[in-house]
């Protein structure tokens, strides 16, 4: 029973497309049909579609021939019409739909390999061939897992934080640095620190599962440039996602991509391996839970797990937190309940006063970025968001609404009580601060000044106002302001009239 | 978005016997798994937030066999590389401890009745504990109206012909569901239409499925009960057109199509009594000797208006069980 809404759909319409899908549509039919031949990849692409696309596919997924449209149509509602045809589209666009819009039939390499997906079978190994016990190692613990996955992730996003404030984070790998320089994340020479630029600042503030997913696909990009195989690339990242968290998977399978790729999702902290040379990998939740929706969020549940394996940065487990996720019953989750710090961490007062209990230095320099932090304790930063704080902010390219949104979706339980959950005053004033550095607005165009008479000055005027160009006038000084659009149609009317004023 | 199905399964091994020998479209128990395996299989692929709970009625008792919430032990079968981690462990769970149940089932406890109505409390118990969790883990912990899940549902799928001596407790567990904005689904494999099934789903606003095309089984189960509530308002799903609304006598638990109501306590009888046996109200000679006399000894006429008994059809009403 769904609870009454006024338009009962809304929650269906308003599912954000996932950031991988549009670039699937740019492939090629061929790219794409080859990607289908691995189960895995089917069924992570099939969990990243929205639920009315989803229902069709599996609508569909067990006959054996098309089916006319109008048999399908039969069962969609009126309110539904929209969103299925849309459906429809997007599931044309990727070419899991074959015949659209003729006929209702799946791609037949697409509907095999989900088939096997869902009941098992097959020899593709597309899953994953899990490597020989190693009687040497014990396989690494979930909890190294996600100390090393979030120790690597931290370096990044800390490296960005903290460039141009002249501390000396530990620097991530080369590649690293490589890929945050192509997608423009940050910017530099060779000669000097790379700076963090205003889309990297918009990165910091969004949520784990989205920074990703940023991150690799400025690598499926890249890849495109370095003429790695494509189809190879986004197939392991879907099997990866597949994978089962704590186990060790052999690299004999991969093909020679794949085995350049280890290297790279190293780095990123998306797999584990003993040694660079090693012959087994473990993926990390990371890599796991990049097909999971990005509620329960990768990083919310890596957070309260860890609290061993990471010496340097930080220790207390508890205190840190990150993403929405209450990751009730989620699968891969486990260990989702029982801390409720897991929700949020800061608490905004109404004189604008910030507590944030974290001990996390990542998620202190983050805000740094919009507040002016005045103490610290150990387990808890204590700071209040003023003009300047916010100014600053907003010059680094960040705007009041990620502000607004960073602080919902890191509120503290305590604060989730309150409705609305941010101060009405505190929200105002920080969306008033951004309206305040708009309030110079620039218009290039052209003043026309030393009219001979009020009347010749009024007639052009006129002209100049039907044309809805006019940005200033001055009727004493006999002198007006136009954009630049309207400058060639005045210049040609004032000639007319000069010329046709001569000849009288 | 989340979704949370219960799946309830009728192991009943008397009519699984009787489905498997069907003269006309047999269906057996095995047949029925592997499909079975596979809706369970999509319904988790589409989402690994999905949660998702098996339950099974066998013979005298009724069990949880599989919950994707539950902290499973490391996989001790190694699932090989053409598999899914969780699917393997899903399929294994369900139908291994179906064999295993099964099997420890001696001859004479084969033909208990099985506990529909048991398995399907259960159910309802699990999603209240979700519901629960779920607020305590969201900003509801104290006071205020708990928050329902995001579409709740239980689906059962049975192939015994309703027990009418469990149907205060079905219609308990209806009001139940109601309550924590459960959606029932029901789907009848075999045997006779299920009147307290069609209730079940008509009054939580599921839809009831009576499978005429058992060797389609898999179509029917995923068109009609993998969309989730929220999906069947865009992809409809198959709904009755005409339910059964009939109830069973509090008395002799037989289905009745005339019954006796009590105009206080609103417990249903088959024939006029002169005190109720829920309420203890006592009612006038003088009624029951006038409903007893218009009582239609063979063709169902209407039934006349006592002072203290009220006739109950074929209607929309239904009793409130004490």
């Amino acid at each position: 029973m769904p609870s009454v809404e006024e338009n009962p759909l809304e929650s269906l319409e308003n599912v954000k497309t996932h950031a991988l899908l549009p670039f699937l549509h740019q492939q090629s039919a061929t790219a794409l049909s080859r990607l289908y031949t691995s189960p895995s990849s089917c069924l992570s692409i099939f969990r990243l579609l929205t639920p009315v696309e989803r229902q069709i596919v599996m609508n569909i997924l067990w006959l054996e021939s098309a089916i006319p449209l109008s048999t399908m149509a039969a069962w969609v509602t009126i309110d539904g019409k929209k969103l299925y045809e849309r459906s429809l589209e997007t599931l044309s666009q990727l070419h899991i739909l074959s015949q659209y819009p003729m006929k209702l039939l799946l791609n037949s390499t697409f509907k095999s390999s989900l088939r096997h997906a869902i009941t098992g079978g097959g020899t593709t190994g597309s899953f994953g061939v899990p490597a020989t016990k190693d009687p040497k190692h014990s396989p690494p613990t979930v909890e190294s897992l996600d100390g090393y996955a979030l120790e690597r992730w931290e370096t990044i996003l800390h490296y960005m934080v903290s460039s141009g404030t002249g501390q000396l984070p530990t620097k991530p790998s080369t590649g690293v640095l490589y890929l945050l320089k192509e997608s423009g994340l940050m910017s530099g020479s060779q000669n000097f620190e790379p700076q963090i630029t205003s889309e990297g600042f918009q990165f910091l503030l969004h949520s784990p599962h989205d920074q990703l997913w940023e991150l690799l696909l400025q690598y499926l990009h890249m890849v495109e440039r370095r003429s790695m195989d494509l189809v190879e690339v986004i197939s392991f990242l879907l099997m990866l996602s597949t994978m089962e968290l704590g186990r060790e998977y052999s690299t004999e399978n991969l093909s020679q991509t794949q085995k350049v790729m280890l290297e790279d999702l190293r780095d990123y902290g998306l797999i584990w391996q003993r040694r660079p040379s090693s012959k087994r990998f473990s993926p990390t939740r990371l890599a796991t839970t990049l097909t999971s929706s990005s509620e329960g969020s990768s990083l919310s549940t890596l957070a309260p797990t860890q609290a061993t394996g990471l010496g340097n940065s930080s220790s207390n487990a508890l205190t840190r937190s990150k993403g929405t996720g209450a990751g009730i019953g989620g699968g891969a989750a486990g260990g989702g309940a029982g801390s409720g710090n897991q929700q949020g961490f800061i608490i905004l007062e109404t004189n604008y006063r910030v507590y944030a209990y974290t001990d996390n230095p990542l998620q202190t320099a983050v805000l740094n970025l919009f507040v002016s932090l005045k103490y610290r304790f150990p387990n808890l930063v204590v700071g209040s968001i003023t003009r300047e704080s916010v100014k600053k902010a907003l010059n680094n390219g960040i705007s009041s609404e990620q502000i607004i949104s960073y602080l919902l979706t890191h509120a503290h339980p305590q604060m989730r009580k309150f409705n609305p959950m941010i101060p009405v005053t505190v929200q105002d004033q920080i969306r008033l601060w951004e309206l305040e550095k708009n309030r110079l607005k620039s218009d290039s165009g052209f003043l026309y000044t030393s009219f001979q008479s009020q009347a010749d000055y009024e007639y052009v005027l006129n002209y100049a106002k039907e044309l809805g160009v006019v940005l200033w006038e001055n009727n004493a000084k006999r002198c007006f302001f136009a954009h630049e659009e309207g400058h060639g149609n005045i210049k040609s009317f004032i000639e007319r009239r000069r010329t046709a004023g001569q000849g009288q | 978005m989340m979704d949370t199905l219960c799946v309830v399964i009728d192991l009943s091994v008397k009519h699984w016997q009787r489905s498997a020998t069907a003269s006309d479209q047999p269906l057996s128990l095995p047949a029925f798994l592997i499909q079975l395996v596979a809706f369970l299989n999509a319904y988790s692929a589409g989402s690994s937030d999905n949660a998702l709970a098996v339950f099974a009625a066998f013979p005298g008792k009724s069990l949880m066999l599989y919950s994707s919430t539950d902290t499973q032990p490391q996989s001790t079968t190694v699932s090989g590389p053409n598999s899914y981690p969780p699917f393997q462990l899903l399929d294994d769970a369900v139908v291994s401890s179906i064999i295993h149940h099964l099997e420890s089932l001696s001859d004479s406890e084969q033909e208990a009745p099985c506990p529909l109505v048991g398995a399907l409390t259960k159910a309802l118990c699990f999603i209240n504990r979700l519901t629960l969790d779920h607020n305590t883990n969201t900003s509801n912990a104290e006071g205020l109206d708990p928050i329902a899940l995001p579409d709740p549902r239980v689906l059962i799928l049975s192939v015994s012909p309703d027990i009418t001596s469990s149907y205060i407790p079905i219609m308990n567990s209806i009001f139940s569901a109601q309550k924590l904005k459960v959606t029932i689904d029901a789907c009848q494999l075999s045997g006779p239409d299920s009147v307290f099934l069609q209730q079940a789903a008509h009054l939580t606003g599921g839809s009831y499925l009576y499978l005429e095309r058992r060797d389609a089984l898999l179509q029917h189960l995923t068109m009609t009960f993998l969309p989730s509530p929220s999906v069947r308002g865009a992809i409809a799903v198959p709904t009755q057109d005409k339910v059964d609304f009939r109830a069973a006598c509090f008395c002799h638990k037989n289905i009745v199509d005339i019954g006796f109501v009590c105009s206080v306590c609103l417990s249903i009888f088959c024939q006029p009594v002169p005190v109720c046996s829920t309420c203890r109200t006592k009612f006038p000679m003088k009624t029951l000797q006038r409903l007893n006399a218009s009582r239609p000894p063979a063709q169902p006429r209407p039934a006349p208006i006592g002072t203290n008994g009220v006739s109950k059809a074929n209607g929309s009403s239904y009793g409130t069980p004490a």
